[in-house]
Parts: structure tokens; sequence; C-alpha cells
């Protein structure tokens, strides 16, 4: 069938399909190609549906080659890469091995010490599986900020790489600490007393200055403290050179500007001297001075220049540089000395030009939770003369507080077992006592409406100083029992400390506890002897007692070979009673510490024992349910007059009143 | 890494190669370089890279180890201001890279009581080198040699890994 008859058939509507015939070999078969009328309703596309398709075809030649190929090439788009670049720390000269016992530690410890491989026989060791990671602060923002601390190794690593004797292994509250103040700028760290505020401190610094985060750095604390520091830093970080601002002024001036020095350690009383003098000397060269963080207030001066005042404004100099030393952080220990944010020494720390500001105290609310407010203020997390509402305090706590108690990380530790020595007066006491205490309300009553707190405050000292002892008999129930108590407490080898608000009733026990090799630590000693004296204490196993005041010996001595603590009389406030505790119930410590709080039974110190007391239990509380250490426990005059059954004769019968801050040692 | 070559010269620098591939964005890459004792010197990472259908077809089973090693982490490498002495993976795949760059390559290693036949012992772990590169095998194994025993190798690379989901977190933010 040729393609004429083929097309043909098409034309007339079929297609044959398998017919055989002589002159084709195809097999043609007709079929129709008649559609079938598709069901629809009819339109003018009927006709053309039932229309047959006219269908041609041609002879095609094969193709000899493929007429089109794809082609492909492995090609990738450039990989695009950003990274950091971590700045270079300060590399310090290793410290030849023989390094010293620290105070308190009986045994060195290395941090994970090192399985050399060949004694690796029963396998690979087992990895630590404890890890501080260092979290990026909440302030840091870009991906570069945040991978900078997310790239830092885990501080048990870090730490163990320092080739660092450490007398022991930090706990894990305290890697924690440390991983803390090296991410944030502004920080509080108000651990509970005794958890080793100062090592966390001292390390996190270590590492921020092999971090290249910190090359200056400034450390105020109250100048007794500056030799503790100075200890602290030889055991935790002894490759790190500390130089402490002192000597004359000009020998102070130097220091201050001396490029090479690293870590600077200053009393509250030097920083405001020296820095005072130079915000003069710049106020009086025309500059417009700021805050310490480059923020616009007022800068306080009280220097005279010429005998005039210099001026608190200067002229307006933007560009000039701050001509005040400047440090990439400031640490303030025992911060709370700032807690009058309108005082000299707060303005004057304030003005200090710096990047980040650290602030160590047990006890962040001595008193009011407003206290607060200065802290946060050098912290330069609120705008300077800001004064945040108390929910405002709660919720900047919870962002840039780390407050841990006892209760809560140091399950371990041996316990404090507190005991209320309740004691008789002896006869001789109780007499005058009786005598004293008479003559005191009557002379109050005669007084009528002149009476003031003071007066009635006389009075309290007076009933305390004869609960001591009794100045005409020298008769003293409490002696009685500390003798009992230290027959026993030298027998056994054991060391206590003996805390009293006055310096004379310490000079009187001193005479009296010679056969326990008795010690004295006051405001009284030299700074230069005071250290000797603890050193004695600790190392002198004759020596069972050391006596101390409130005021000097309650912050900042690491005391915690002492298993007995006697408080003589008692403080006003238990805040700092238990800072004075914590001298000997602290890290460290091997076994539990007992504490007498001798309390005469039918005294003054009875009825302000349980005033305190009731006041602790209604305290409310800012840092958190159960820490009930920075109690607002001062008496006001309310209280203080209702010790005697009297009521308050004042209008502003609120007004608190306790005596002078134990830093100044009564007499 | 803690204390890793605590005893080793003081300019040793080791690298820490890590790729993710996340579904549906692509293989993300880093190298983190620290000196001897673990401390970051620098970080590199990548963007995503996304292989198309095209790739993934013609480069088969070839297609993660060409892209960990060869694209990313040849890229990677020749980013860093600081070359590190040792290239350190826990991948297998990315052995490949040692092929693109002068360099050694070390792979750590699953735990095992045991050393295997042909592997450095480092620290806590094993390394395995790739094949053909016999001087290699000297000079890591000197370098292992300062590990401390219980130096663990595999928690630079955690914390690479860390920095990549935080670079992917903050690049589905911006």
């Amino acid at each position: 069938m040729g393609d004429h008859q083929l097309a043909s058939h098409l034309q007339e509507g079929f297609l044959l399909l398998n017919e055989s015939s002589a002159d084709s070999p195809i097999q043609v078969m007709k079929t129709s190609l008649a559609l079938a009328a598709p069901g629809i309703h009819i339109t003018g596309m009927n006709s053309a549906l039932q229309r047959p398709p006219v269908v041609s075809a041609e002879a095609k030649t094969l193709l000899n080659t493929a007429g089109f190929v794809p082609t492909w090439r492995p090609s990738w788009g450039k990989v695009r890469t950003f990274g950091l670049t971590f700045p270079a720390g300060i590399e310090f000269i290793p410290v030849a091995p023989a390094i010293p016992v620290a105070e308190g530690a009986t045994e060195l410890k290395e941090i994970g010490p090192e399985t050399p491989v060949e004694e690796m026989a029963g396998g690979p060791p087992t990895l630590p599986t404890k890890r501080t990671k260092i979290r990026p602060p909440q302030d840091a923002l870009s991906v570069q900020d945040r991978l900078f601390f997310l790239l830092q190794p885990p501080l048990e690593n870090w730490l163990k790489g320092q080739e660092l004797i450490m007398p022991f292994e930090p706990f894990q509250y305290q890697y924690e600490g440390i991983a803390w103040l090296f991410a944030n700028k502004a920080a509080l760290l108000a651990d509970e007393m005794g958890l080793g505020k100062t090592m966390q401190m001292i390390t996190a610094l270590r590492l921020l200055l092999r971090a290249g985060q910190v090359r200056r750095v400034l450390l105020v604390c109250p100048k007794p403290l500056i030799p503790n520091w100075q200890r602290e830093f030889k055991t935790w970080a002894e490759e790190i050179p500390v130089t402490t601002v002192e000597g004359d002024g000009f020998r102070r001036n130097l220091t201050w500007r001396m490029p090479g020095a690293h870590v600077l350690l200053a009393n509250y009383e030097v920083v405001v001297r020296d820095y005072q003098a130079m915000i003069a000397e710049a106020v009086k060269n025309g500059h417009d001075l700021r805050d310490g963080l480059g923020r616009r207030t007022e800068v306080e001066c009280q220097t005279f220049i010429d005998g005039e005042p210099a001026s608190t404004t200067g002229l307006a100099q933007p560009e000039a540089p701050c001509p005040l030393p400047r440090f990439d952080l400031v640490v303030l220990d025992e911060a709370q000395r700032t807690k009058n944010r309108d005082s000299l020494t707060s303005k004057t720390i304030r003005s200090i030009p710096r990047g980040r500001s650290v602030c160590l105290t047990g006890t962040p609310i001595e008193n009011r939770p407003e206290e607060m407010s200065s802290l946060f203020e050098f912290m330069g997390v609120i705008p300077p003369g800001a004064n945040p509402d108390i929910r405002q305090l709660s919720q900047l706590s919870r962002e840039f507080i780390l407050r841990r108690t006892k209760d809560l990380v140091m399950k371990d530790m041996p316990p404090r077992l507190d005991r209320d020595e309740i004691i008789e007066l002896s006869p001789a006491q109780r007499i005058a006592y009786d005598a004293a205490e008479k003559e005191g309300i009557m002379r109050l009553n005669d007084m009528g409406d002149e009476v003031s707190i003071q007066n009635v405050f006389e009075l309290v000292l007076r009933l305390k100083q004869i609960s001591n002892y009794d100045p005409l008999t020298q008769e003293s129930s409490k002696l009685e029992r500390l003798q009992a108590d230290m027959e026993e407490i030298a027998a056994s080898g054991g060391k206590a400390i003996l805390f009293s608000q006055w310096t004379k009733t310490i000079d009187w026990l001193e005479e009296r506890m010679r056969p326990y090799g008795c010690l004295v630590y006051h405001g009284g000693i030299p700074t230069p002897k005071r250290e000797p004296i603890l050193t004695k204490f600790k190392n002198d196993p004759d020596s069972h007692i050391i006596l101390m005041s409130y005021g000097t010996g309650a912050v900042g001595l690491n005391l915690q070979f002492a298993g007995y603590v006697f408080l003589y009389d008692r403080w006003w406030n238990p805040a700092v009673e238990d800072q004075a505790i914590n001298r000997a119930h602290r890290i460290g410590c091997k076994s539990q510490v007992i504490v007498s709080k001798f309390i005469c039974k039918d005294t003054i110190e009875e009825r302000i024992d349980k005033v305190l007391n009731e006041k602790r239990d209604m305290f409310h509380r800012v840092l958190g349910e159960g820490d009930n250490t920075n109690a607002s426990l001062s008496l006001n005059a309310g209280e203080i007059f209702g010790l005697f059954n009297m009521k308050a004769r004042t209008p502003k019968g609120n007004k608190s009143i306790r005596p002078a801050a134990p830093a100044k040692d009564a007499a | 890494m803690g204390c890793l070559m605590a005893q080793a010269a003081p300019k040793a620098q080791l690298g820490f190669l890590g790729v993710v591939n996340v579904a549906g964005t692509g293989f993300v890459g880093g190298l983190l370089v620290t000196n001897q004792l673990g401390r970051p010197l620098e970080f590199q990472c990548t963007t995503p890279v996304r292989p198309n259908r095209t790739q993934e077809i013609l480069y088969g089973p070839t297609l993660t180890s060409f892209v960990c090693a060869e694209l990313i982490g040849k890229t990677l490498y020749e980013r860093l201001q600081v070359k590190p002495q040792l290239i350190v993976c826990d991948q297998p795949e990315m052995l490949v890279l040692r092929s693109v760059i002068a360099l050694p390559v070390a792979l750590i290693l699953p735990k095992s009581p045991r050393t295997e036949e042909g592997t450095i012992r480092a620290g806590a772990h094993q390394l395995r080198l790739p094949g053909d590169f016999g001087s290699d095998l000297e000079l890591v194994t000197e370098i292992a040699k300062s590990f401390p025993g219980d130096a663990d190798l595999t928690e630079p690379l955690e914390r690479v890994r860390e920095a990549l989901q935080e670079t992917l977190r903050a690049g589905a933010a911006a």
C-alpha cells in the first residue's frame, strides 16, 4: 500500500490495519475513525468534534548522531565565611613549684592530676563529665560577642590548663560563679560569707587577664583586708603581680599611673583621697568630667584649689582624654561600704573611669533594700540618681546579682551549731545591774518629754556592759562560763574566736584568758602587727583563743581552723554577727563550728535578742526565700524605748537607732 | 581540651574542624584553632552550603565528603590567619581534606579499650590518619606524645558545633 493509498484511506475515515495484499507486506485492518459522539450538550463545537482529523504521513530518515547533548561542570559557588580572632591575653611567667600552703588548707591538690599514657593499661581514662561552660551574658547581642563566650573552654579544663596548684578544687557553685564573673561586665557577687567570693574573683580575674579581656584592674577593699587580698592572690594566682597603692602622695601618684601594673590594690580611703586630688586637678585644668562609665553627671569634688572650692563643672572639652587613671575593671570588696550613694566615697568611686564594675559583698542589704541602688548605679545598670522601686530592684537582682547561701550549696559542709547560752548574772552583777536599771529608768522618766533615743541608748549600753562584767567587783558569770568552755577546748587542742563589741571588754578578758595563749586583734592593733597575730594564732599550738572586735575581726579573715566561736556580747544586727561567725565557718573548715551566744537571763540582752528574732522572722526578703542573713534588723526608736516598756517620745518614732558602724570599734 | 599539650612547645596550635548538615539549610562548617591550653585563638565558619538536586545526583555518595572536606574544610583552612599544626576531626569523610591541604588531618576514633593497629594514641583517644601520607604519622605521633593522658580532644569539637548552632540561630533571626 503506497503513501497515496494510505492517505486516501485516511481521508475516508478509516485506518486499515493488518490487511494483507499482494503489493504490500503491511497487514492493514480497516477500523473506523469515527469518533464517538461525546455525551455533551449540543453546542457549536459538536460538529467540529465529530469531524475526522486530517492526518498526513511522510518518510523521515533516522539521525546518525544525537542532536542535543546536555553538558555539566561541577562548579560551586564561592563559599562565604566569617570568623573572629581572639584577643591575645597576658601571659604571665609561671611560678616555680614551691607554692606555700594556703591559709586554712592542709594539703595541696592539683586539679585533675594528669594521667600518664603509660598508666592506661586498662583502656582509655574516663573523661570528666562535669563541665562548666561560660554562657554569653544577656547584653551580648552580636554573633561575634556570643561566639567569644561560647568558644571558651569549660572552666574545669581551662583552669586545669593553667598549670595551677590549687589548695583544693573549686566547688561546682564556685566554677559557676567564676564563669558568671567572667561573662558579666556588671556584676554583684553576693554569696553568703564563707563561700569563697575572694577566690572566685581572683580566679575570674586571672582568666580575664589571660583571655585579654582586661589589662588593668583596680581592687578596692577596706584597709584591714589589704593583707588578706595579698595573701589570697599569692595562693590562687601567684603569677599575677599585685601592686598595693600605699606610701606617700608622690609614690601613690606614680603607682596610679604605672603602666605595667595589671592589678592595683587600694583601700577606700586612699582611693577617695587620691581621686579627689586628681579630680580637683582635672577640674582646674578645665576638663569636663563625667562619671566613670562616661555618663554625664555631677562629679563630686570637695577639694579646694588655691583656697577656693573646686568647681564641679569644668569647661567643656569633650575631646580631651579623661585625666583620671582608667581601669578595665574595678572591683569593690565589701561593697556595702558604698551603700550611701550620696557619700563622698560612693561618688568618688563612681568617678573612676572603668570598663567593668564588679561588687563583692555578703550583705548587699544591711538595712534597707534601697541600699542596692547605690551599688547598681556604680555597676551602671541604672541611670545616675535613679530610684528603682522594690519590684524593679528585685528584677535587677535576678539579672545582676549572683547569691548563693550555704544552705543551698554547701550541703556537705560541716554544720554550724548555734547555742544560746542563757547565763544567770552573778549576785554582785545582779545587784549592780538592777541598781543601774532602776536608776536609769527613773532618770529617763524624770526627763519627761525631754528624753531622747540617745539617753535610752546610753542606758542600754551601760546595762550590756554590766552584763559582761561588774566593773566594781569584776565578777562575771560570762567569764566563768567562758573559762569552763576554754578548759575543755584547750585540753582538746581546739581553737576559739571570741567577739565583743568593746575593746575595753577585750582588754579586760585578755588578762583572764592568758592561760589559754590568748591573742588580741582589734582596731587598736597597728595594721603591720595584725598579720603576725593571725599567723601565730594559726600555727602556735598553745594559742587557743583570739579576742576580736566585731569591727576589725568580722570581715575578710579566714580562720576556718577555729572550731569554736563565742559571741561574748551581741551586736545589734545578726548580719554582722554572721559575718563574724563566718570567719570560722567557711570553706575549708574540717569540722563543725560551735557558736556560743552569751545572753544573760533577765537582762536587756535577753529582751534585745527576743526583738531581733521576731524581726528576723518578719523581714521582707528581697533576695529570695530562705535568705535570712540580710534582715533589716536594726532596732528603731520605738523598739529601743520598748525595751524599758516606754513609749517613744519623738514624733519620728521609727527612726533607726544603733551604734556606729562596726568598723569603728567602741571604746 | 583540658590542659592539652600542657608540656608541649609553647606555640603548639591545633585546629578542630566540624561540619553539621542541617535539613533544609545545608552544610555549615567551623574550624576552631586553639593553643596548647585549649584556649581559642581563631574561629572561622561558613554560611550554609546547599547542594542542588543535580549536584546531589551526580556526586552521589561522594557528595558529603566533597562538601565537607574539599569545599568547606579547604576554604576554612585557607581563611585562617593562625595556622594550626594539625587538624582534628571526628567525621571520617573529612580525611579527604588531607589531599587538598599541606597539613596533617587526623580522625578521632570512637572510644575503644584497645589500641587499634595503625592508629595513634592521643590523650584519651585514638587518631587515624589517611593513607598515602607517610610523613604525617611521625609528625602526629610526636605531637600526640605531649598530650596528657586524659586530654579530651572531642570537647573543642563540641564547642565548634555549639558555635555553629549559634550562627544558624543568629542567621535565622536576622
